[in-house]
């Protein structure tokens, strides 16, 4: 832990391992505070992809080869982290949550930390026609994807954004969705079906009825791997 | 009088402390060291509010203190492998890497934005009776408040400021109007004071 002025470790009794036990008495003390709602979705979805440290017993012993391994390991997820963390964020910011609730069904905020903590979590973030951005978020083992959309302009009453989930050329409606006029253009979406690896997710503009095929051309279309 | 809680704090979003023993926590921090995230999940509902607590009566900001929150428990995830029960206790351990964080994001702060010296003062004047409902919360609250009334008031102050307020040794020296060693030796002798009357081991 670093120290930000010039009082040493072992001169400061604030800070010496010796009245660990009477800071925490201290410590919990002070009346408990309610986190606010998102926090706990935020930082389950950072933990899902955080990597955790080898116990210091297991370091001693390992080969350098290994400790080469953990080394890119660890520099990996720190993307993958903004980026969930980023469209939980959005999620818990509000944007059309209660759209997203079926009755009876699970809430697509868990389904969405479903998909977080998923081993095989895969985050693709690409641009959208007209300055938007689309974030996908998938797990082939759950078999689910969510897509996160940030600036998406709103359409009008006749019109709705249609998903795809596009297979070998063929493309299977995954739902349709209006965006709030009144908003930023923030916009999570479950999509409805089975997702598989591979699968390409596409977003159209189609008739407020929806259409078996897509009619336009995807405003985006995302590859998975 | 103590200060323990901010003035922005509102019975509202005082919680209930839930199952906070060392025995839990111990427990918990031991299954999360496996990489079990529901133990975390659990884990973060019984200390979450407490960090909170603490942080946000160091740094007074709300939406600081979250962060700094977050960026501990993070912390507590990644390094919990490393935790040695025989070492210390899980409690012990998370509050004091949020202490720590809270009191370094103060001191930080300080550079940019010159914290008012009397506001502090004024701090040791506030009372915690209109919010600590809670009997639990009273109880522990009650427990550490009779402690400190056992110190000396140089001692209280000393120790209210420095933990508490996260000042620096010069600051509460100037707060209080006395030498800096002398604020070292009341630290020393009220912490080791509230050690023998709060009953917990060294």
């Amino acid at each position: 832990m670093s120290q930000h002025d010039d009082d040493a470790n072992n001169d400061d009794p604030i800070r010496d391992e010796r009245f660990a036990d009477v800071r925490a008495a201290l410590g919990l003390a002070v009346a408990p505070v309610a986190p606010s709602a998102g926090m706990k979705a935020a930082l389950m979805a950072s933990v899902a992809v955080t990597p955790q440290l080898a116990p210091l017993a297991a370091v001693a012993s390992q080969g350098a080869a290994s400790a080469r391994a953990q080394t890119r390991w660890f520099s990996r997820p720190a993307m993958v982290v903004t980026a969930v963390a980023a469209a939980v964020a959005l999620f818990f910011g509000g944007v059309l949550a209660a759209d997203l609730v079926g009755p009876g069904g699970p809430s697509a905020s868990d389904q969405l930390a479903t998909i977080v903590a998923a081993p095989d979590v895969s985050t693709v973030v690409a641009p959208v026609a007209g300055g938007a951005t689309a974030t996908l978020v998938s797990s082939d083992s759950v078999g689910l994807s969510v897509i996160v959309f940030d600036g998406l302009q709103p359409l009008s009453d006749e019109e709705r954004y249609a998903l795809w989930y596009i297979t070998d050329g063929v493309a299977t409606p995954a739902g349709l969705f209006a965006v709030d006029g009144d908003g930023d253009g923030a916009v999570v979406q479950v999509l409805v079906g089975a997702f598989e690896a591979g699968t390409i997710v596409g977003v159209t503009v189609e008739p407020a009825s929806g259409s078996p095929a897509p009619t336009t051309e995807p405003i985006v279309a995302i590859a998975t791997a | 009088m103590l200060f323990f809680v901010p003035s922005e704090t509102t019975f509202d979003d005082v919680v209930p402390p839930a199952d906070l023993t060392v025995e839990t926590t111990n427990a918990l921090l031991l299954r999360v060291a496996t990489g079990d995230q529901r133990a975390f999940s659990e884990l973060y509902d019984v200390i979450a509010p407490r960090m909170l607590g603490l942080v946000r009566h160091v740094l007074k900001d709300h939406a600081q203190s979250e962060e700094v929150v977050q960026e501990v428990l993070l912390e507590v995830w990644q390094t919990a492998p490393r935790f040695d029960p025989n070492k210390g206790k899980a409690v012990t351990w998370m509050l004091t890497m949020a202490h720590r964080r809270a009191i370094d994001r103060v001191r930080s702060a300080q550079s940019s934005r010159d914290r008012d010296i009397k506001i502090g003062i004024r701090d040791l004047d506030r009372d915690f009776d209109s919010v600590a409902e809670r009997v639990e919360i009273r109880i522990e609250h009650d427990r550490v408040e009779k402690a400190l009334s056992r110190l000396t008031e140089l001692q209280r102050q000393a120790v209210e400021l420095a933990y508490y307020g996260g000042y620096t040794h010069s600051e509460v020296s100037q707060m209080l109007g006395v030498p800096m060693g002398t604020v070292k030796t009341r630290l020393r002798d009220g912490m080791t004071r509230l050690r023998e009357e709060l009953g917990v081991a060294s």
